[in-house]
């Protein structure tokens, strides 16, 4: 974490124009039921001086991916673009881009990299053009070093989504996810899209569940270590693993409320699980269920006001909802009889639920009062639902391949497309917040 | 000791002769004393003699028979200890403290999908495992609780506690004590068979026992 401060203070915005105000236009509503991709063009990016070439191009190509995985936009690269425009480089005048017209485009992202005279810090530097309107609608310069090039490129991203849709994008968050390591499963937290895949356990252990503290500094996660599935934190590079709930039986599937101060779980009591709450540190246990059925899965409303969590009190497992000290319960899921895995939406506005469908497990959204229910999968068995901080996307694991993956899909159920690096095995995806 | 048994022994003998002497003296005195009647008193009195005898040595015999047959009993017996000490298999599970003994003659039993209710034909099982308990009185075993693989992983590892302790409570009823079961939920993440058939999945829908220490 340490690391990560040290260079946000090395990335410098000088933002051009105002960045979006509150009369920007949006130019995706990303809440209606279907909304057409904005057509972008994302022309020739220039190497300034003496920049070499090869890094332009990976600026070019993270910042195509980004676009692509945000699925608001389809993107027109240089080789989509008539022969005329794909020699055009760097950040045009307004005065020209009447030129730019037989793209096919709405919008133009230009932009270009300067790598400083120490071959160490980088600037890169975007404007964002409307074509239809043929006006300048943002422009910024990113200054950092090399090695946070990715997370520089991002940032432009981030602003780009912002620009266009009224909310920034999440291209500067992580998944955590476990995958299958010899007889074992190990806990990995990789970029948003799947790249930088790094471990965090390395106990040859049975690792489940990770789950992002509100800061983005822990993870909370199972691990069988000591023969009983226990709960531990673990900073996000994997150093300082502590247990600090370890009951006989099972202390799993952990939820922290949103202001980080407390830990929902299920834990085993009197031989069947209940959900209970503890400080973060492992103290003030306190029960919130009692019922004669399984209690498993707990997750926070953003508010903190309120749990679901899957109980199969009524004789299947299905999603109820109790206020955050376990008073009243009420069921929210009726169709089906195999309802797990509840995820509230960082939004506060739908649950994201795995529900059993014809003989598969699918995701499906319902408000929370359990009604307007959405079937988001429709092939293989999909597990485990996990929003992004903006609630705009769901990652979730399908076999739908063969083995096990982590799938990302828009909060629609649109653009579903498995993480980059992905070898299978995984499961048990958490998003984490921004890291800005 | 030896000298009072010695007049012991006497005494015994003079009694003996007394009777044996005793005897046709009493016929005697019968009104109607006859030799072939007192033949055949001698005769009667040499048939309950081999009779007398017959019954000491099936008696013995008998007796000879139980101390063999417990004998055996008690060398089967030690066989099956025996048979149970061979079949302990040493288990170290990667990344898991410690090391646990597995036995054939400890059943697995299986559950029915999303069920942890033990089924009627399971019940002689755990009878069994509860009968292997009771012969070794300081064993402490663990019941593993297993899932398939459908269904979520958190769900499971819920249905895997019970399932375990389904099993555990069964094995208390039966009698054995409640401190030398232990319970781990293991849901779905280790299966005994990783395909993804009906068959496959109804194996690993299971509760299984492990010896933690003997």
């Amino acid at each position: 974490m340490k690391k990560m401060r040290r260079f946000f203070l090395f990335i410098l915005c000088i933002p051009f124009v105002l960045p979006f105000s509150a009369e920007a236009r949006v130019y995706l509503d990303i809440n209606a039921p279907t909304f057409v991709q904005i057509p972008i063009v994302l022309s020739k990016w220039k190497s300034m001086d003496r920049t070499p070439p090869s890094l332009t191009s990976r600026v070019y190509e993270i910042l195509k991916s980004d676009l692509t995985f945000s699925g608001f936009f389809r993107v027109i690269d240089v080789e989509r673009l008539p022969l005329s425009l794909q020699k055009k480089e760097g950040i045009p005048t307004t005065v020209v881009l009447q030129e730019w017209m037989p793209s096919g485009g709405e919008i133009l992202l230009a932009g270009d990299t300067a790598l400083e005279s120490d071959g160490l810090h980088l600037k890169v530097r975007f404007h964002l053009f409307d074509l239809v309107e043929q006006k300048h609608l943002v422009g910024k310069q990113y200054e950092g070093q090399i090695q946070n090039l990715r997370a520089m490129v991002h940032r432009i991203s981030d602003e780009v989504v912002g620009q266009l849709t009224g909310e920034k994008g999440v291209h500067n968050t992580r998944i955590a996810f476990t995958q299958i390591q010899g007889e074992g499963k190990e806990i990995f937290v990789a970029d948003f899209d799947g790249a930088n895949s790094k471990q965090v356990t390395q106990n040859r252990s049975i690792n489940l569940s990770p789950a992002w503290s509100p800061d983005g500094k822990k993870i909370a996660y199972t691990s069988y270590l000591r023969r009983n599935p226990d709960l531990y934190l673990v900073d996000m590079d994997g150093k300082n693993p502590q247990r600090f709930s370890d009951r006989p039986g099972v202390n799993a599937s952990p939820s922290w409320s949103p202001d980080g101060k407390q830990i929902a779980l299920m834990m085993a009591m009197e031989g069947k699980t209940e959900i209970v709450l503890m400080d973060n540190n492992g103290g003030n246990l306190k029960r919130l269920t009692r019922s004669h059925g399984n209690e498993a899965s707990p997750s926070w409303s953003p508010d903190g006001k309120n749990i679901a969590f899957v109980s199969d009190r009524s004789g299947s497992p299905q999603i109820y909802v109790m206020t955050s000290d376990g008073n009243n319960v009420r069921r929210l899921s009726f169709d089906g009889s195999y309802n797990t895995n509840p995820s509230w939406s960082p939004k506060g506005d739908r649950i994201a639920f795995c529900a059993r469908v014809g003989g598969q497990f699918h995701i499906v959204t319902m408000t929370p009062e359990g009604t307007g229910l959405q079937q988001l999968t429709s092939s293989g068995n999909n597990e485990n639902p996990s929003w992004s901080p903006d609630g705009r996307y769901l990652a979730f694991s399908s076999t739908r391949t063969g083995g096990s993956k982590i799938f990302v899909m828009n909060a629609n159920g649109f653009n579903q497309r498995p993480l980059t690096s992905s070898k299978g095995g995984e499961s048990n995806s958490a998003w984490s917040r921004r890291f800005e | 000791m030896i000298k009072k048994s010695l007049s012991v022994v006497t005494l015994v003998l003079c009694c003996l002769a007394l009777v044996l002497t005793g005897c046709p003296k009493k016929t005697v005195m019968k009104e109607e004393p006859s030799v072939s009647t007192a033949d055949e008193a001698a005769a009667a009195a040499a048939a309950a003699e081999r009779e007398r005898v017959a019954k000491r040595e099936a008696e013995e015999r008998a007796l000879r028979e139980k101390e063999l047959k417990a004998r055996d009993e008690a060398a089967k017996k030690a066989d099956a200890e025996k048979e149970f000490e061979k079949s302990l298999v040493a288990k170290k599970y990667p990344g898991i403290e410690g090391e646990v003994l597995e036995s054939k003659m400890l059943k697995d039993i299986t559950f029915d999908f999303d069920k942890y209710d033990i089924r009627p034909q399971d019940a002689s099982i755990l009878k069994e495992n509860a009968a292997l308990l009771m012969k070794y009185p300081n064993m402490k075993v663990q019941i593993e609780g297993h899932c398939d693989e459908r269904g979520t992983i958190e769900y499971n590892l819920a249905l895997g506690e019970r399932r375990a302790n389904s099993c555990k409570n069964y094995l208390i009823s039966l009698g054995v004590p409640r401190d030398r079961i232990s319970t781990i939920s293991y849901g779905k993440e280790r299966p005994l068979d990783p395909g993804h058939t009906e068959e496959a999945w109804a194996k690993n829908r299971r509760a299984h026992t492990v010896v933690l220490s003997k």
